[in-house]
């Protein structure tokens, strides 16, 4: 398929069961999870990325090993799905949120501080915003070398109110650096309508001043937020620069209380607007028969239930973890 | 001879001075001689590069190793340590360049939550090899904002390391050894010290990480002191060899972790100290410190361990007022004398 084609948002058949898959995978995941949580199996805090299947689907798919991502805090189903394709071994995601010793940071990170840099995940960071900055480095280090490495950082509209976002757009614009600003505009921060927050609902507007692309794309489209994640990542691989795309979505957590969100709103995400009900009818209307995308669902959900099971089972992290690795050259005795 | 005369005596008969370096030219020897061995090392801060940094460390660095290495930025704190923090965790050596201490506050959300846990909360998976070199310390007028002491800022955070060097031959030295360092490290540099000028050695060498230096031998007293404090406890130590004390200064040099085992043997030996850190007292490094002597040698101590620091204020710009709330070799010279008197 030519670049054209992929960004014009053309997609093969397989290539949208695949990221069908994918989109069912993050679902079963955070869904399982949060069965889990309100059981009390789950330590911490729990942020879920449910509702925004098609943007980091999207994501996921275009990323490669050799990139790096710094992803959000709902972020899971990217982390998994960069582990799985890239190593196989997704459930050691599950087991880092249930802090098990099995983990990929051997349960000493949790949901906010999930990585692997062999996948290219280069780790959430609790304070939201901090890794617009960090994710710099990373460009500024391929571009020293002349590596073709992407370095994405994936954050919420909330972060945008931090000084670090500023920072960030102005040192890769005059640097010229190939960092991807993938902003996920889920109308809230925590409970703040992005409206309230910014000076504009879309923050793409906020970017513009900078000077390099900067897109707009429904983030709960996967075949438009395919195209438009090649798009950009197409665009900095080839040493263009910095690249800024807001995916509008919407988030299906509510806040600690509870739903806060007017009914009508809900009802539009939730069920006019469910990106894996557009991806649904997307595909039946390609002529993909109801039972085949019934056993997709089925199988993913099966997965995740054995990497609960996985992660469950897995013992908890070796007490010498505790005082492990806070410096290279010195143990920490106490 | 006049001024006027002119010395006919041949350059190679003349005596060989002993060669004086300031802490300013030994650290920007640090810097070219590390710039030199590690490819992967660059520089990066507010105009460092052609302008050679607001206290000349950097000078002549942009013209021999470049824009790309030795890189200017806006005033944009947070990003420059975030840049570290990003391209030391995959392999760069950065050192970055704060102008003053006082802006660490612009990114020490970069330094604290992220340089110095990457490696800890990522379970391994990463390091972060930087340097932050800063100007700290007061004494010159340079008002609230341009004088603190910051090492209490940092102290009790697990994970970055600090160095803070008293003279310049230990200032190269450890700053090599901090650019070697896979863990971050906060390099504090006194402003006070810039221009002290010492012999220094030659050539790539380093002095390491988390070890004290006992600047000077004694038998009554131990003074643990930092950076300014250093010159100023030994000049106190003269003073009171003329009244029969005998006092060991130990040079802390490493702040975070620190070298306790040099500073308990001292004060085993003589079984008295004194700390002495120019920050503010209370939650200073001063209070670890007591507490850490106080705790293992309180059999053997034959006095309270006595402390010299900043009065618990910020810092004025009125040089009287600031002189008023630092502490100095007066300030370091009761304490030993008091702490003499209230030995048991």
């Amino acid at each position: 398929m030519t670049d054209i084609d992929r960004h014009g948002g053309l997609m093969e058949l397989d290539q949208l069961l695949d990221l069908y898959r994918d989109m069912w995978l993050i679902r079963a995941f955070e869904q399982g999870l949060e069965t889990e949580f309100e059981q009390g199996n789950v330590p911490g805090m729990l942020h879920t990325g449910l509702g925004q299947e098609a943007t980091q689907a999207a994501l996921a798919s275009n990323l490669e090993a050799t990139d790096c991502f710094f992803p959000d805090h709902r972020c899971h189903g990217i982390n998994a799905l960069a582990q799985q394709r890239h190593k196989g071994d997704g459930e050691r995601i599950m087991a880092e949120l249930f802090a098990k010793s099995t983990g990929v940071c051997s349960g000493k990170g949790g949901s906010l501080h999930s990585a692997d840099p062999s996948v290219g995940n280069f780790g959430d960071n609790a304070v939201e915003g901090s890794y617009l900055v960090t994710v710099l480095g990373v460009a500024l280090a391929a571009k020293m070398r002349g590596e073709s490495t992407v370095a994405c950082a994936i954050f919420g509209d909330g972060t945008v109110g931090r000084g670090e976002f500023h920072e960030s757009l102005n040192m890769a614009a005059i640097w010229d650096l190939p960092v991807f600003y993938a902003c996920v505009n889920n109308g809230y921060a925590i409970a703040t309508p992005v409206g309230e927050g910014h000076a504009s609902a879309d923050i793409v507007d906020l970017a513009r001043g900078y000077g390099f692309p900067c897109e707009q794309v429904d983030g709960n489209d996967i075949v438009a937020s395919h195209a438009a994640v090649a798009k950009a990542i197409d665009h900095i691989r080839d040493g263009n620069g910095p690249y800024f795309l807001e995916f509008k979505t919407w988030r299906w957590q509510g806040i600690f209380a509870g739903e806060f969100r007017p009914e009508a709103e809900v009802k539009y995400w939730r069920e006019d607007h469910d990106p894996i009900l557009m991806t649904n009818d997307m595909l039946t209307g390609m002529g993909v028969a109801e039972d085949q995308l019934a056993t997709i669902e089925s199988e993913q959900r099966a997965l995740i239930t054995e990497w609960i099971a996985f992660a469950k089972e897995s013992p908890d992290p070796d007490l010498a973890k505790a005082t492990a690795d806070v410096y290279v050259q010195w143990e920490v005795k106490n | 001879m006049t001024d006027t005369q002119i010395d006919s005596t041949p350059a190679e008969a003349k005596p060989k001075k002993p060669r004086k370096t300031s802490f300013t030219k030994a650290l920007n020897d640090a810097l070219d001689l590390g710039m030199d061995r590690f490819p992967e090392m660059f520089l990066i801060g507010e105009d460092i590069g052609e302008m050679g940094g607001d206290f000349g460390v950097t000078r002549k660095l942009w013209a021999k190793y470049g824009a790309e290495r030795v890189r200017d930025t806006p005033l944009s704190e947070a990003a420059i340590i975030g840049t570290c923090v990003g391209a030391s965790m995959v392999g760069m050596r950065p050192v970055a360049e704060i102008m003053f201490a006082d802006f660490l506050g612009e990114c020490y959300d970069q330094i604290v939550n992220n340089a110095a846990k990457v490696h800890y909360m990522f379970d391994g998976q990463f390091t972060a090899p930087l340097v932050i070199r800063t100007s700290c310390g007061g004494g010159f007028g340079g008002g609230p904002h341009h004088s603190q002491s910051v090492e209490g800022w940092f102290l009790n955070v697990p994970g970055i390391v600090i160095v803070a060097p008293s003279n310049p031959e230990d200032a190269k030295g450890l700053l090599l050894a901090s650019i070697e360092s896979d863990d971050p490290v906060l390099f504090l540099e006194h402003k006070a010290l810039y221009r002290a000028r010492a012999e220094v050695p030659e050539g790539y060498y380093t002095t390491p990480l988390g070890k004290a230096a006992v600047a000077r031998a004694g038998t009554d007293l131990t003074v643990v002191a930092t950076m300014r404090m250093v010159p100023m406890a030994l000049a106190a130590a003269e003073e009171l060899e003329v009244e029969g004390i005998s006092v060991e200064v130990v040079d802390l040099r490493t702040i975070r972790p620190y070298d306790a085992e040099t500073i308990l043997d001292s004060v085993s030996k003589t079984r008295r100290a004194v700390v002495a850190n120019e920050a503010p007292r209370i939650g200073g490094l001063g209070a670890e410190l007591s507490a850490r002597i106080h705790e293992e040698c309180f059999s053997e101590l034959l006095a309270p361990v006595g402390r010299v620091d900043g009065l618990d204020t910020p810092i004025p710009f009125s040089v009287p007022l600031e002189h008023e709330i630092l502490p100095d070799q007066s300030d370091i010279a009761t304490a030993i004398r008091t702490t003499m008197e209230a030995s048991r």
